[in-house]
């Protein structure tokens, strides 16, 4: 995941006193635990580790292997959003990110070993798995990334583990998770960033208990200047939009989802949202905005004043 | 390829991609629980003496983990990319003869496990603003010395310098910075990634560059570190 992690324990308004967890000790536990899980997951799901679970996982071509839960699950989800999307979202678009130079770690000059050398169709159907025996079954070599998904889960374990304090916020480079309210008492105010204006925001959302996740063409660029967002299908970046914005019960979700409309597109992306009762913005590169239709009703997109106390 | 039987219950769980994400987090935090568990038990252990010590209700709090170096600034800690041990893992090779063990087995270094006890964690300054981001408290993860690592945006590179002492992180500086600007944008780092809750807004959502090749670059340099 390589990024900052924020998490902002003890909102819900000045006068509010939480009786549930009434130690600092506690919340600081909490805390810690919530930040363990996004070590865990990246030591689990990175694959700019060699040592990783998934890259070991993936050095084994053609035979059952069983994995962890904190494995399976987000490969799972993963190929499940992939079969829902047709492949718009595809955990296997790995090998054609590295084939556009992202196996290189950072800058450093540092190739990361992908193991047997990848296929250059593999896609998602390549992929089995058994939920009986937690198992997976690779039918050629490939490159998973499970990125989104695994940072998705770490923020969702995050919030799983601060649930008892009710008011609290996770910052996990610009995919959040919010629940409760506020230090004010109000739902939390959530900017967007404007996907050409890397410190201005396009519109903001109100929300409280909701994960919000943004994809922007601005992330990652790979050694072409191009985006890491890959339409999988192709292995051509997508270029209809310049970012999507997210919201959903889980970061899970909302990231996955987010990424498949992004390579969709607005209308296709948007349906596919609805029909998993998310909603979200899309932001083209001419700067238009389209949004889902409950969007403005759900989560008062712009409308930054005044928010009914919570 | 085999058509497998498998695709079948792919099919069936994309449905409802909720259910399976909710079911996701339950079956990890069941495995993680049995982790946290001891920690918790202590935790309760200790419970009475500590709420003996402590005001019966306590003020809200914004942000801190873990115990903060004074600033109220909510905490800012690197989840790196590349900072995790590596176990000690059999040979790839060993592992075609039969469902290979890759799973993560529970060690005694699991950060998830907490001391309440623990001594407030060290700081990441940030110079040359010093702005201090206690990190994670993590077991010792790392071996001492100073690391240098890369991280890089459109805007250019940006090179970290990471020092650790008794396996923790001392503190994370900003070594070079070969952008297309002058380095004063990245001065103002620190204070940007505090600065994203700012009056209108409590956080916000998309990554922004800049803090996104710092934290790559401690990552690079604490890969280094292990």
């Amino acid at each position: 995941m390589g990024t900052f992690v924020t998490i902002d324990v003890g909102g819900g308004g000045p006068d509010r006193t939480d009786h549930t967890l009434s130690t600092d000790a506690a919340r600081d536990d909490a805390i810690e635990r919530a930040f363990g899980w996004f070590h865990q997951i990246e030591r689990c799901c990175t694959r700019f580790d060699p040592e990783s679970e998934l890259m070991r996982l993936t050095a084994q071509v053609g035979t059952w292997v069983t994995v962890s839960d904190m494995l399976y699950q987000p490969l799972a989800f993963a190929l499940a959003v992939a079969e829902e999307t047709d492949g718009a979202f595809d955990p296997t678009v790995g090998h054609r990110m590295a084939a556009r130079g992202f196996c290189r770690e950072h800058r450093t000059g540092r190739l990361v070993r992908l193991g047997p050398e990848p296929s250059g169709t593999a896609s998602y159907q390549d992929v089995h798995v058994d939920p009986a025996r937690k198992a997976v079954l690779l039918d050629r070599s490939l490159v998973l990334d499970l990125g989104a998904v695994a940072k998705g889960l770490a923020i969702d374990m995050a919030a799983r583990e601060l649930e008892p304090f009710a008011h609290f916020a996770i910052d996990a480079g610009g995919d959040l998770f919010l629940a409760g309210c506020n230090p004010e008492g109000r739902p939390w105010t959530i900017g967007i960033r404007h996907p050409r204006l890397d410190r201005a925001l396009i519109d903001t959302v109100t929300v409280s208990g909701a994960a919000v996740c943004t994809s922007g063409d601005y992330e990652r660029l790979g050694s072409d200047g191009e985006s890491h967002l890959v339409d999988p299908r192709t292995g051509t970046t997508a270029t209809s939009l310049a970012s999507v914005t997210t919201v959903g019960p889980t970061a899970m979700l909302a990231d996955a989802l987010g990424t498949a409309a992004f390579v969709l597109g607005p209308v296709a992306g948007a349906e596919l949202l609805e029909r998993h009762g998310l909603e979200g913005l899309f932001v083209t590169p001419a700067l238009e905005r389209f949004v889902t239709r409950g969007m403005q009703r759900r989560y008062q997109l712009g409308h930054r004043t005044h928010a009914a106390a919570c | 390829m085999v058509p497998d039987k498998k695709r079948g219950s792919n099919q069936r769980v994309a449905n409802n991609l909720l259910a399976l994400s909710s079911g996701a987090i339950l079956s990890v935090y069941a495995v993680g629980y049995l982790r946290t568990r001891p920690a918790v038990e202590r935790y309760a252990d200790a419970l009475p003496a500590r709420r003996a010590e402590s005001p019966a209700i306590p003020p809200p709090v914004t942000a801190v983990v873990p115990p903060a170096p004074r600033e109220a600034a909510p905490v800012r800690a690197p989840a790196p990319t590349n900072a995790a041990p590596s176990r000690p893992t059999p040979a790839l090779g060993n592992q075609t003869s039969e469902p290979a063990d890759v799973a993560v087995i529970p060690t005694p270094d699991t950060p998830v496990v907490v001391e309440p006890s623990e001594p407030p964690p060290v700081a990441i300054d940030l110079p040359p603003e010093p702005s201090p981001v206690p990190t994670v408290a993590a077991p010792n993860l790392y071996k001492d010395g100073t690391y240098l690592g890369w991280g890089s945006c459109r805007h250019g590179d940006i090179q970290a310098s990471v020092v650790i002492e008794n396996g923790r992180i001392a503190s994370a500086a900003i070594a070079q910075c070969r952008t297309r600007y002058s380095c004063n944008w990245i001065e103002t780092l620190p204070r940007e990634v505090v600065g994203r809750q700012s009056a209108n807004v409590d956080y916000v959502s998309g990554a922004t560059e800049s803090t996104d090749a710092f934290a790559d670059a401690v990552a690079d340099a604490l890969a280094q570190a292990k």
